[in-house]
């Protein structure tokens, strides 16, 4: 085995506390990706399965929609799983890089870093999907208690087989490897590239370009589909893809403006000056905070048509009342998944960030500066962009889904006040998940001996 | 005014970590304008000195006084503005947050005490002017050499017009062309702000730049002398 790839395992033993917490982190976000995702895919396998022996019977006219309407539901989870999982493959990052820099400088090569990082992640993503596997078999019995279609599903057919277990073993690892190898590209590039921390990179404009045509892309294929019926489903899905891809792209810039703007605003407390400084400094980073709840605000935002969908009499019709009621315990269960994802991937990247900030903050501590400013550039370096992004991405989708849907999120009282209730809901969980890594910063703080690595 | 009452004064201080001893019982005097050398091998207790001194750590046993006042009694936060107003700090590296340009981080301290950002500014500017780093205010510190990011770190520690400066081995990261220099500007401008000078170092030419040095062996001073 080459020698470097054999040291693996040891960094993994000897990176003391930081290093487990760290692995914890990753294992959990993994995880709860593995598990969800399957839970994810057996509905769509159930509904599906349920379309071809229609269940019970007389259903089958419908179970066509279901099919359609579970595909939506896996291409809005889809992305904020992938988030989820990419940050966990990001977490310890600097901590990682800085060791690395190390091993190129003693004369590794870039593919021995790679390989160490593939290896590393890989290992995570692996015990993950274990554990992952485990918290589906767990929320099996649950999902099987969801009514769809006039009966609750049995766990058979929520079971997404063997395979699908085994893809599941194999995907993850890989998955979480081909991340790993990703976030350290600097690192293979120059073994100074990150031991130094440089002005970033300004994003540039064409973020924006890119999110316009992609929402304009989504509007025009929606109206014509809208003309065309159901046969133009499937080139929905694909273009609503697409305009969540879009939102993930411009995201990080719309948080780089906010951050210029607090800057110019920010005149006396040094808390402004920082959290708008670590706004500015790496949007990307603090995206993946409050990506999460951005991509599930702007599922909250498309679903915001439920209430008006559902408003409508259909007292002489109880097969399409089923299907309305499943829309909505559908939309519900869909929303819950997303704003969960969004808490656990702004825990996680939060957790990463006091990680990776270990040595300045205990450094800053003991020249004095106040425990609570720390608290409070970190609260507020969330909290801006979180209100905004949520408010954004839901506006997003309104305006996204207007020629698929018109006016109708709006036009009754309940869209919005249900939209209102879920961004407050989400915000308020992703709020207290962020508040998890405070125990974290204390223990940092704790440290009066603050070590070089 | 009692001119003979120390700026910095410690009795007696003991500070045990477990089962073993970093300081057996040391008395340190700091006289105003002062600097000293606080030298010792890896393990022998200068790093621990350095902490009780600043009010990091709290002594088992044993009082510290800065200007007669003992700091003992000062509770966790009282101790946290003390080390704000009073001192500065200057570590080995990475004390510079990345985030920030060189003139907000030498800014940050009296932003800190309630200056506003635009006179901090100004001060912070005219700080790393007088240190020769004019035209890098801008920087980030990953765009200085570790001498320039050492100089800001001395313009940060020395903004708020501190009566102590505590210097953790801030040559240790350095070359010793470079290393001098720091020492050079650190001695030079904190003596001229008026404020005492602590060093921990094991380097004895970085000592020298120090009007006084002592030995730290086995948590004892061993030994004291004037290096000027």
């Amino acid at each position: 085995m080459n020698a470097v790839l054999a040291l693996a395992p040891r960094f993994q033993r000897a990176g003391g506390r930081d290093a487990r917490v760290t692995t914890g982190l990753a294992i959990t976000a993994f995880a709860v990706t593995t598990g969800l995702t399957l839970s994810v895919v057996g509905g769509l396998m159930g509904f599906t399965t349920r379309a071809q022996v229609p269940v019970p019977e007389g259903q089958g006219d419908d179970a066509g929609v279901y099919v359609i309407l579970a595909w939506i539901a896996v291409v809005l989870l889809v992305v904020p799983l992938i988030t989820l999982a990419g940050a966990a493959a990001r977490l310890g990052v600097a901590r990682r890089d800085a060791r690395l820099a190390t091993l190129r400088l003693l004369g590794a090569t870039p593919r021995e870093v790679v390989g160490l990082t593939v290896t590393e992640t890989a290992w995570q993503g692996l015990v993950g999907a274990v554990l992952g596997i485990v918290l589906y078999l767990v929320l099996l019995p649950v999902c099987a208690l969801l009514p769809f279609q006039g009966t609750t599903f049995s766990v058979a057919e929520l079971w997404v087989g063997w395979e699908g277990l085994a893809i599941a073993l194999v995907a993850v690892p890989l998955l979480a490897a081909l991340s790993g190898a990703v976030s350290l590209r600097r690192v293979s590039v120059s073994p100074l590239g990150v031991a130094r921390r440089e002005t970033p990179k300004k994003m540039t404009w064409l973020r924006v370009v890119v999110a316009v045509v992609g929402i304009g892309v989504f509007m025009v294929i929606s109206a014509v589909a809208g003309s065309l019926g159901a046969t133009a489903a499937a080139a929905l899905i694909g273009a609503m893809a697409v305009g969540f891809a879009t939102l993930n792209a411009v995201g990080p810039w719309v948080l780089g403006i906010v951050g210029k703007v607090q800057l110019r605003r920010a005149t006396t407390p040094a808390r402004l000056l920082l959290a708008a400084r670590r706004l500015l400094d790496d949007p990307k980073a603090a995206w993946r905070v409050v990506g999460g709840l951005g991509l599930a605000g702007f599922v909250a935002g498309a679903l915001a048509v439920l209430p008006s969908i559902v408003a409508v009499d259909m007292s002489d019709d109880p097969q399409g009342a089923i299907l309305m009621d499943d829309l909505v315990t559908g939309a519900m269960v869909t929303l819950v998944v997303a704003f969960l994802l969004a808490a656990v991937s702004a825990g996680i990247a939060q957790a990463a960030n006091v990680l990776d900030r270990r040595r300045e903050i205990a450094l800053q501590n003991l020249a004095g500066t106040p425990v609570e400013l720390h608290d409070s550039v970190r609260r507020r370096a969330v909290l801006v962009p979180l209100l905004f992004v949520a408010v954004g991405s839901a506006m997003t989708a309104l305006v996204m889904f207007y020629p698929l849907l018109g006016l109708a999120a709006v036009s009754s009282p309940q869209g919005p006040l249900m939209l209102v209730a879920f961004l407050t809901g989400g915000c308020a969980l992703v709020f207290a998940a962020t508040e998890t890594s405070r125990p974290l910063l204390r223990s940092v703080l704790a440290d009066t001996v603050v070590r070089a690595d | 005014m009692n001119t003979a009452t120390p700026r910095l004064s410690a009795r007696g201080l003991v500070k045990r970590f477990g089962t073993t001893t970093a300081l057996a019982g040391v008395d340190v005097d700091l006289a105003d304008g002062e600097s000293l050398a606080v030298m010792g091998p890896s393990g022998s207790g200068k790093s621990t000195l350095l902490h009780c001194l600043a009010g990091i750590l709290l002594p088992d046993a044993g009082t510290v006084a800065l200007d007669g006042r003992e700091v003992g009694g000062l509770s966790d936060r009282e101790r946290s503005l003390l080390r704000r107003r009073r001192y500065g700090f200057v570590f080995q590296f990475g004390q510079l947050l990345s985030e920030l340009p060189a003139i907000e981080n030498v800014a940050l301290p009296a932003m800190l005490l309630g200056t506003p950002r635009r006179e901090a500014t100004d001060l912070a500017g005219r700080w790393l002017g007088s240190l020769g780093l004019a035209g890098m205010e801008g920087r980030r510190p990953g765009e200085l050499s570790g001498g320039q990011a050492q100089r800001v770190a001395v313009a940060r520690a020395l903004i708020t017009g501190p009566a102590v400066v505590f210097a953790d081995e801030p040559t240790g990261a350095l070359d010793q062309a470079t290393g001098h220099d720091v020492m050079r500007i650190l001695t030079e401008t904190t003596k001229a702000a008026g404020a005492s000078l602590v060093v921990v170092t094991h380097d004895a030419q970085v000592a020298d730049w120090c009007d006084r040095r002592i030995e730290v062996r086995d948590g004892l001073v061993r030994h004291a002398e004037a290096t000027r």
